[in-house]
């Protein structure tokens, strides 16, 4: 055959047009994107990523090893965990002791103990969770969407009155904040698909209601008002251009979401306290409840996060042993609950439910073994102090990630790590493009989804790489 | 049933004739031999031309009788159906079969070949079908069935053959040949040529000038010859666009005989009359007498083509060199030479002026434009007082006189393009520099353009944060490196050129390759930067030169601060005709709403008008690099004055047959509406929130504000939702439309709803009567009367006399409203 068209060709034809619609916000789906629906059979409608932000150490929690006491006088480098496992609900699978609610549930889903996280060199967490959230290494030259961003460019609103990207629990007050600030962004794909934030799940309602203070009819009067005004100026005589119709439309759409009777989904007062009561255990908790409230209504994609703080949350730096002791209370209970009610409801069939975090943690190895970075935490070879007694250094090597839901196998385990030293992936080992893939998949979105952007393919995965894991996924969904 | 018989008896014969020409076809490939085929076949493969005009008036002419006789099957042009169907798909075979044959005798291949022959055997094969339906629905007629088959083949043959047709008028006539005829398609094709200075090459050559020569030919190569003779379309087994193959030849030999021009086939056929079988370019317009003298030339001097010749470009590149065009004499009493292009141009394209605008929206315009407020009432009335003839130049020039404003509003315009900002990512490691206090006072000044680039490229302490870029703690992405980052920043907002692409490999966007983007960035580095390809080393340590070579050379020796200056004191050049461009293009979007060449970090794009541009490049250099000047100039013209113009998507302000005919609305941005807001309403800012104090510098100079203005404060939620970006990167335009997470920010976040509430308290005591508060709101906000009709709607909502909360709720109406928004 001769050649036909290339790539090159390609995009010179469609640059004039992709330029228009990139400048006005809008990207332009190139022609590289296979079609436009991608004909794959999505099993979940919606996602709910439980974020441990800060580093959540895998021999802590989903992947025990060698439990060894805290003993002063200890050497450091014998400390593999410092819990005690227990049993859960999968033949021969432990968890560490504090995540027993976790474990009763773990036959609903997949427990992944090989993500490997990328080697950013000296590490910075929220570098990592930047690539985490984009699948792109921070910086780049242009600002690229977040996950969610690309979810809600590709899926819509389950529900056209719930934001179809909501992410739940994280300030942007705290250290780190501008890091955090630039990958919580729709980039390319238009501010329209950026998250809608609530950093506190129980003022989440004051985002979607009129003002504090403003009754529902004063509210409706004042839209009322501003409609009449706009007909009784002049504004008619400057013709129907895009930017006078597309605030008309969005303060439309705005009035509409803050009148809805969805709202209610936001109110947590609502909710029966039984009920309340299970995910009560911190904003954490009650971000899963919120998120259970907001998927019976049809969210698209939520992310609640422990909310990443230097050296707060799973961040340790120092007391590694009893802060996850309080970690672990916090997410075990909203957690199962969240998993328990969705399944009970139905809704778990249909909603892709990931726990994960940027890395992992070990108390010697910084890094990765045999790509060993800077050291943050002075770690002493014998141990006196209870509080040098966790996992202090950042471990990429080997992390935990639980999946539970939307097409994701019941009951099963992927990937193993080490029960040595250093305890990291020695089978299926899963990155980020992998993991990102398999969610889009789930989700019906095309591998190789991409828009033109300054002229060039950007992909929802750089270059289009990692292969959907099907090896998550129900035997009978299988491409 | 007189048509059956015909049918046998026609099918038979003619089905013979088929037989006839494909035998030389299976022949030919059977013997499989280098040898000359035999001369017949040849004939036949040229008969194609000729023949193919058959199908398509015969099928398409059958097709249009069946949908003639679609209510009954057995109409009076039933026979003459079949007839022609039979005619035309014999002849459709027949065409297919020589066609190929011609194919394989000429040797021609290419793209459009392939699609032409691909459907044209696609055609032959529903022929084929065709003819055995006409047989089956000949026998019995009533089947209903048979008939929709018959004539769904017969439709869809009929289609397949015009387009085979359409493709096979491409490979004759060219594929524009139909569309070039289009009334929008007219003008790009009559492009102004530039010159070719002869006498230049008729000289010794030396390697610069041999270089420029084959530039020169290769352009005359890419424009006129590629279209048949390149890797698209390969006619003749000739191919100009690559030295190794122009010298091969073609089927018939060698077409350059370095040296002889007159033994050369290329010279013999370019100078053949239009019209001859032989003449090259054989479709299009003939070379021009000075490129026939330049190729005569080239071969004379022994066709010289250094292997290190660039490829001539498929991509548009723009000129380097400043031009001046010579400006038309003004026709209609028009001053101001902008104006004068403008009307140039709308004669040519047949546009009309739209009117002038009245004093009000004029200087509403200039307000926002060049310090970022809206004029008060006061200042409103006094400048419909003021009965100078040229009040409007008086105040703009004024406006532009108010160092302080100028500088804090236009500050919001650099600071996205130099991506500068008071807090971002970076400054946590100590990765990131602030610029403010710099860029504030070369703004204030009104620096010369030329000494700002240079300030930015070979900084002080204070202006290195551009070039330095944003470090992120860790290992980074070879191309996302600091000096990459420089690279591209100076390649995007200085030069109007995209290098991110060739950052990482060669371009497949433009011509740029990976090499020359490392040897630009590395002028940027302290020590010798290693090319990676795609994050992989390749081992190649990078050179050091500026991407056109034009531009001078940088001392791959010496010290990065000497690099900087040398690369500072080649770019500012006034012969970097880019640089000028580019900025004038920039200044020019602000001022008009959509740039002449758009994006504007796209300068290779076509402008709307080169001359304009060209023009207002050269004159901003004589001018003295001021931006101030240009400001003034495109403030006072006529087409600045006039109304803006509607457009209903965006879409079509980008679009590729743009035609300007005026300024293009823009909205507010994030900053002139928080400032609006602080003025009308009540400080969104406060003092405590300023990241820069102007006033702090010349405690005596300049207004004393009671509120901060939204450029001099750090990004917030409330304004990243109105469209202030976070400035990780260059970001040359913002968002025209509103999207529903602004809407919310505005209709119940709570920075504007504050503010609403101790606004209106103020309100409420200033203005006792709704009445006097409506006309003062809307003298204030949109600086004009309300009409009776708004004045009834406020009456309606507030009474005689209104309360807080009613204000509150009217205000933020106003504010809302489009009206308000908008730069009109």
């Amino acid at each position: 055959m001769k050649k036909g068209f290339n790539r090159r060709e390609f995009l010179k034809r469609t640059s004039g047009a992709a330029i228009a619609t990139m400048a006005a916000g809008a990207p332009f789906a190139s022609l590289l994107s296979s079609c436009e629906s991608s004909g794959i059979k999505s099993t979940a409608d919606s996602v709910i990523l439980l974020f441990m932000a800060g580093g959540m150490a895998h021999t802590e929690t989903f992947d025990p090893k060698k439990y060894t006491p805290f003993q002063k006088g200890m050497e450091s480098k014998e400390v593999l965990s410092t819990f005690p496992g227990i049993p859960t609900s999968l033949d021969g699978i432990n968890f560490s002791e504090g995540l027993e609610s976790i474990a009763k549930i773990m036959d609903k889903g997949t427990l992944i103990r090989s993500y490997v996280a990328a080697d950013l060199g000296h590490i910075l967490h929220t570098r990592h969770q930047y690539h985490f959230h984009t699948c792109y290494e921070p910086p780049q030259s242009v600002v690229v969407p977040h996950l969610g961003s690309w979810i809600s460019k590709e899926k819509g609103p389950l529900n056209p009155v719930i934001p179809s990207f909501i992410n739940i629990g994280q300030r942007f007050t705290v250290g780190e904040g501008e890091e955090l600030k630039a990958f919580h962004s729709a980039g390319f794909l238009g501010s329209e698909h950026g998250p809608f934030l609530i950093p506190d799940p129980t003022s989440g309602l004051e985002s979607v209601r009129p003002p504090v203070g403003m009754s529902s009819m004063r509210f409706e009067s004042r839209n009322k008002l501003y409609e009449d005004l706009i007909s009784a100026g002049p504004m008619g005589e400057f013709g129907s251009d895009y930017q006078k119709e597309s605030l008309k439309r969005s303060m439309e759409q705005a009035y509409i979401l803050l009148n809805s009777p969805e709202a209610k989904a936001f109110d947590l007062s609502l909710e029966p306290e039984k009920s309340y009561d299970k995910y009560n255990t911190s904003k954490f908790g009650l971000g899963c409840l919120l998120a259970k409230r907001l998927v019976d209504q049809g969210a698209r994609y939520i992310t609640v996060t422990t909310e990443y703080e230097p050296f707060f949350g799973w961040d340790t730096h120092d007391n590694g042993h009893t802060r996850l002791k309080d970690m672990k209370k916090m997410i075990d209970s909203p957690i199962a609950q969240l998993i328990s009610d969705l399944d009970e409801s139905g809704r778990l069939d249909r909603t892709l439910v990931i726990v994960a975090s940027e890395f992992s943690r070990d108390m010697l190895t910084e890094g990765r073994p045999g790509l060993k970075v800077k050291d943050q935490v002075n770690v002493p070879d014998i141990i006196e102090d209870m509080k040098n007694y966790g996992m202090h250094r950042h471990f990429t090597d080997g992390c935990s990630m639980l999946l539970f839901g939307g097409g994701i196998k019941r009951g099963h385990v992927f990937g193993k790590t080490a029960d040595e030293r250093p305890c990291k992936t020695i089978e299926n080992p899963i990155k980020i493009d992998s993991i990102h893939q398999t969610i889009y998949h789930a989700l019906g979105i095309a591998p190789d989804t991409n828009y033109e952007i300054e002229r060039r393919p950007f992909y929802t995965t750089p270059d289009g790489h990692g292969k959907v894991e099907y090896g998550l996924l129900n035997e009978n969904l299988k491409a | 049933m007189i048509s059956k018989p015909i049918n046998k008896r026609l099918i038979t014969s003619l089905f013979v004739i088929c037989m006839m020409g494909i035998t030389p076809v299976i022949g030919q490939n059977l013997m499989m031999d280098e040898s000359e085929s035999f001369w017949l076949w040849d004939f036949f493969g040229r008969l194609h031309p000729m023949i193919v005009h058959f199908p398509i008036a015969l099928l398409i002419f059958g097709a249009v009788l069946e949908l003639l006789s679609v209510r009954k099957f057995q109409s009076k042009f039933r026979p003459g159906i079949s007839l022609l169907v039979i005619a035309g798909s014999l002849s459709a075979i027949l065409s297919a079969i020589f066609g190929y044959q011609l194919a394989n005798a000429e040797g021609t291949t290419g793209a459009t070949l392939d699609l032409h022959q691909q459907i044209g055997i696609g055609t032959a094969i529903l022929s084929f079908i065709l003819l055995f339906l006409l047989y089956r629905v000949g026998k019995k007629p009533a089947e209903n069935s048979r008939i929709i088959v018959f004539r769904s083949i017969l439709f869809f043959t009929a289609i397949a053959v015009s387009v085979t047709g359409h493709f096979g008028g491409s490979l004759t006539h060219g594929e524009d040949f139909l569309t070039e005829t289009f009334p929008w398609n007219q003008d790009e094709n009559s492009i102004e040529k530039t010159p070719i200075n002869l006498a230049v090459y008729q000289a010794e050559l030396n390697p610069e000038r041999e270089m420029k020569l084959i530039g020169e030919v290769r352009m005359v190569f890419a424009h006129n010859c590629y279209k048949c003779h390149s890797g698209a379309k390969i006619e003749g087994e000739l191919r100009l666009d690559e030295k190794e193959f122009a010298f091969a030849g073609g089927e018939n030999g060698e077409v350059i005989i370095p040296g002889n021009p007159r033994e050369s086939e290329l010279i013999r056929r370019i100078n053949l009359r239009k019209g001859h079988k032989e003449v090259m370019p054989s479709k299009g317009e003939l070379l021009s007498a000075q490129e026939k003298e330049l190729l005569a030339l080239w071969i004379e001097k022994g066709a010289p083509w250094p292997d290190d010749a660039p490829q001539q470009s498929i991509y548009r590149v723009a000129e380097l060199a400043p031009r001046r065009p010579i400006l038309p004499r003004s026709k209609s009493g028009l001053a101001n030479p902008i104006d004068i292009w403008v009307d140039d141009y709308f004669a040519k394209n047949r546009l009309e002026w739209s009117e002038p605008v009245d004093d009000r929206t004029y200087l509403r315009r200039i307000y926002l434009d060049v310090i970022g407020l809206i004029p008060s009432p006061e200042e409103l009335e006094e400048f419909y007082q003021d009965p100078r003839e040229n009040k409007r130049e008086i105040w703009l020039k004024s406006l532009l006189d108010r160092d302080g404003d100028y500088a804090v509003h236009w500050l919001t315009f650099w600071n996205d393009a130099l991506r500068n900002d008071y807090t971002g990512t970076g400054y946590i490691t100590n990765g990131r520099f602030n610029i403010t206090d710099w860029l504030y006072k070369s703004l204030e000044v009104n620096k010369p353009y030329d000494q700002f680039v240079k300030e930015l490229l070979n900084p002080t302490e204070k202006s290195k944060g551009f070039i330095e870029g944003i470090r992120w703690r860790g290992t980074v992405n070879a191309s996302q490196r600091t000096e990459m980052q420089a690279a591209q920043n100076v390649g995007q907002v200085i030069l109007g050129l995209n290098l991110k692409c060739a950052s990482c490999h060669d371009s497949f966007i433009s011509d740029w390759k990976l090499e020359e983007s490392y040897a630009f960035a590395n002028i940027f580095a302290d020590s010798t930067l290693e090319i990676s390809r795609c994050e992989q080393p390749i081992g190649k340590m990078a050179d050091t030169r500026i991407l056109w070579e034009e531009l001078g050379d940088i001392d791959s020796a010496a010290s990065r601060s000497e690099k900087l200056k040398q690369l500072a004191e080649n770019l500012v050049q006034p012969s970097n005709g880019r640089m000028y461009r580019t900025i004038v293009n920039r200044i020019w979007k602000q001022m008009m709403g959509r740039g002449l060449v758009e994006p504007v970090d796209e300068m290779d794009n076509e402008p709307w008008s080169q001359d304009l541009l060209d023009w207002l490049a050269t004159e901003f250099v004589d001018n003295g690099y001021d931006l101030k000047n240009l400001i003034y100039q495109i403030g006072t013209s006529k087409i600045y004055q006039a109304e803006s113009i509607s457009y209903n998507s965006p879409d079509l302000i980008l679009a590729d047959d743009y035609r300007f005919s005026g300024a293009v609305r823009k909205r507010l941005t994030a900053e002139q509406f928080s400032d609006a807001v602080s003025q009308l309403v009540y400080p969104l800012f406060k003092k405590e929130d300023l990241k820069y104090n102007p006033e702090e510098l010349n405690p005596e100079k300049g207004a004393k504000l009671d509120y901060a203005r939204a450029s001099l404060v750090a990004n917030n939620s409330f304004l990243t939702a109105l469209g202030r970006p976070n400035r990780e990167i260059v970001s040359t335009s913002r968002d025209s439309q509103a999207s529903l997470l602004q809407a919310l920010e505005l209709t119940n976040g709570t920075v504007l709803d504050s503010a609403l509430r101790s606004g209106a308290k103020i309100w409420k005591s200033n203005y006792e009567t709704t009445e006097k508060l409506t006309e003062a709101l809307y003298m204030k906000a949109l600086n004009r009367k309300p009409l009776d009709k708004e004045l009834a709607v406020a009456k309606a909502t507030m009474g005689e006399v209104p309360e807080e909360e009613q204000i509150q709720d009217f205000i933020w109406a106003v504010l809302l409203l489009p009206e308000f928004q908008l730069i009109y």
